[in-house]
């Protein structure tokens, strides 16, 4: 049975600040259900066993209303820092300097806590290329070299295309050509690319950023669509974590009177698959837990 | 040296401007250039609501929200309006001879300006130019070439032919369409290297600029384009008709892969479509394939498997059928199909003999089709 805690807390404003004791309070909970102990470091070491440098893959494509936020990623990147004795370094990171910039991001290469793009100088992507079944990609170095665990820190939106983006598709931003994956609602692409070692040796942990959701005509930022659940998605298990962002999306979209993915023809069928091959759990096999903050 | 290797290591685009040298000799993937895309708005498109548009160039028709790219990755929906990112942004730029292309009737021992950016609108897994073609304009070192100074860079070579090779030059469509029209008006032929995965409308634009395209026909069966090419096959076929009928030269190119597309059924279906549809007379050329980029488990193709495609399309009626990447090989050469005369001797990419007397045959005067110049 997989575990997907879904944390719920006003964190985010109408005026769209963020209320970052809050934010802080509820990550710590979270984590600490996930995995079942009442002690936040505890709950770090058995997600991140060894000492290590933690990447914090976020999804940055939308622009600064409906990107991973800023104060999401800084803050779990600092406790990630304070209550892991291990943990040497967090890079926080996504596919452009540009695009960070642009998401509210303030650029740095220095300290425990960095954050850049795969295009900055001396970076880069891997010279080999890695195979899935269908496609080969040259993977961020980031995600390869720099980083011996690494989370996904995604944004839930409704995708013309897949279906749902959350924390599994956010993995097209570590590959140099995710426009190659985008074929036949991203099925089996999404799933393959998150088979490969590069990702499925370190990935540990997703984590949705479910504050704002975009559950129609995503993923481009359309505020007529979206809307504050401030809730934040917390799962060992990347497929039963979009399985739940899933069942979010689908439920805004009812509330709106939209019709469902399904109806829409956008059944995100890349979860099936995934779970076919042994990635984690879909609907049926997932115990949800509420955490409030 | 690989033709990968070559376009891969060789300073091409100091032919241009000396200066550029030290950072074209630097990684591929270093990211030492800024982006400096181009923001030409892209044609053939739909504006549709919510920001959204759909892309009509080729088959694929991609449907895009804002700030998505195309399957090509060199088209960015930016705020409900759609750009092609690679306008004058050459990734390569050579001087090759025509045959190269390969164009054998056409223009012979012609020197072509060849050049490409990048992007492509398949994912061929014996792509031999994946570096330039499956990869976004940004992660590839590029710089200005503006049509105008491709056309003063052909004259100042002694280039006759612009040639738009090497990745796939549908994406660079607008690039394309305009270089070549100034091309014309400065006394330039211009000759496209394709996939032919293209749509009608934008092909019968094309086709009004150009004057001689060559096809990779990549196979004759939709389940080889479903899996090793992630495209189309009848739209290929549409566009090749739609040349065919134009006053543009057409030579076909089908590389035989072991195994994959080289039954001798496939090519004899293939060899009737054309007879059919197309005529006895356009050049087709079977090339021999390397393993390369993700089809590296399969060899060379042995030199019986193209000769036996050779006498396949032959038998079937098709008169100008050649083997290609076999340098000395005698299915490099023209030979008149009425008598058998050897009309032009090639050695791979070399010229060394053309005995065509006014595009006729010497000895039986027989009419051999091309363009000659």
């Amino acid at each position: 049975m997989a575990k997907v805690i879904v944390g719920r807390g006003n964190i985010l404003s109408r005026s769209g600040d963020i209320d970052t004791a809050r934010l802080k309070k509820l990550i710590i909970k979270s984590l600490q259900a996930l995995v079942d102990t009442p002690s936040l470091p505890e709950a770090l070491h058995q997600i991140f066993p060894r000492p290590a440098s933690v990447g914090l893959k976020i999804n940055t494509i939308a622009g600064k209303k409906l990107s991973t936020r800023p104060e999401v990623s800084l803050t779990l990147g600092r406790l990630l820092l304070a209550n892991h004795s291990g943990l040497r370094q967090v890079i926080i990171w996504d596919r452009t300097n540009r695009e960070l910039k642009q998401a509210g991001y303030r650029l740095s290469q220095k300290g425990d806590i960095r954050i850049f793009g795969t295009d900055t100088r001396g970076v880069g992507y891997e010279n080999k290329l890695v195979m899935t079944q269908n496609i080969g990609s040259l993977f961020s170095v980031i995600q390869t070299k720099l980083t011996h665990y690494s989370v996904s820190l995604a944004i839930l939106k409704d995708h013309g295309l897949a279906g749902v983006t959350a924390g599994l598709k956010n993995y097209y931003g570590a590959v140099h050509n995710p426009n190659k994956y985008h074929d036949n609602h991203c099925d089996p692409f999404v799933a393959e690319l998150f088979s490969t070692p590069p990702v499925k040796n370190k990935h540990r942990l997703t984590i949705i950023d479910a504050l704002l959701v975009q559950f129609h005509r995503g993923p481009s930022y359309h505020p007529r669509w979206t809307a504050r659940k401030n809730m934040l998605i917390f799962s060992l298990d990347p497929v039963a974590a979009d399985t739940v962002g899933w069942q979010i999306i689908d439920q805004l979209r009812r509330q709106a009177g939209l019709p469902s993915l399904a109806e829409e023809g956008r059944t995100p069928l890349y979860l099936q698959t995934a779970e076919k091959m042994g990635l984690g759990q879909t609907s049926g096999k997932i115990e949800i837990k509420e955490i409030e903050a | 040296m690989k033709r990968r290797e070559f376009l891969k290591t060789t300073p091409c685009l100091a032919l241009l401007n000396p200066a550029f040298l030290p950072e074209l000799c630097s990684n591929l993937y270093a990211f030492d250039l800024p982006p400096n895309l181009s923001k030409v708005e892209a044609r053939y498109y739909e504006k549709l609501p919510d920001k959204e548009i759909k892309c009509h160039l080729c088959p694929r028709e991609c449907h895009l929200g804002d700030k998505e790219r195309g399957y090509c990755g060199v088209r960015e929906n930016s705020n409900g309006t759609y750009y092609t990112l690679v306008y004058g942004k050459a990734c390569a730029v050579h001087v090759d001879p025509v045959e190269k292309k390969p164009f054998f009737h056409f223009y012979p021992r012609r020197q072509t300006l060849s050049l490409a950016t990048a992007g492509c609108n398949v994912n061929c897994k014996f792509c031999q130019n994946w570096e330039i073609s499956q990869v976004r304009p940004e992660q590839v070192q590029h710089f200005d070439f503006p049509p105008r100074m491709v056309v003063e860079t052909a004259k100042k070579y002694n280039c006759p032919l612009i040639a738009y090779t090497y990745t796939e030059p549908v994406v660079f469509f607008e690039y394309m369409v305009d270089t070549a029209k100034l091309g014309r008006r400065a006394g330039l032929k211009s000759v496209v290297v394709t996939g032919g995965h293209i749509n009608q409308q934008p092909l019968k634009e094309l086709i009004e600029v150009v004057d001689a395209i060559k096809v990779d026909l990549k196979a004759f069966t939709q389940s080889f384009y479903d899996k090793y090419v992630r495209g189309e096959l009848q739209p290929v076929l549409e566009a090749i008709k739609l040349i065919a009928a134009s006053p543009v030269w057409l030579e076909i190119v089908y590389l035989v892969i072991p195994t994959l597309n080289d039954s001798p059924e496939e090519i004899r279906q293939l060899s009737r479509w054309l007879k059919q549809e197309i005529g006895p007379d356009v050049p087709i050329h079977f090339s021999r394939f390397h393993p390369m980029y993700l089809l590296k488990n399969l060899p060379p193709t042995p030199i019986a498997t193209l000769e036996q495609a050779r006498q396949i399309a032959r038998e079937e009626g098709l008169h100008y059928v050649y083997i290609g990447n076999v340098p000395g090989h005698e299915g490099e050469s023209t030979y008149c199909p009425n008598c058998g005369e050897l009309l032009i001797k090639r050695w791979g990419f070399d010229v060394l003999k053309i005995s065509l007397r006014n595009g006729k045959c010497p000895r039986c005067q027989t009419p051999i089709p091309g363009v000659w110049g």
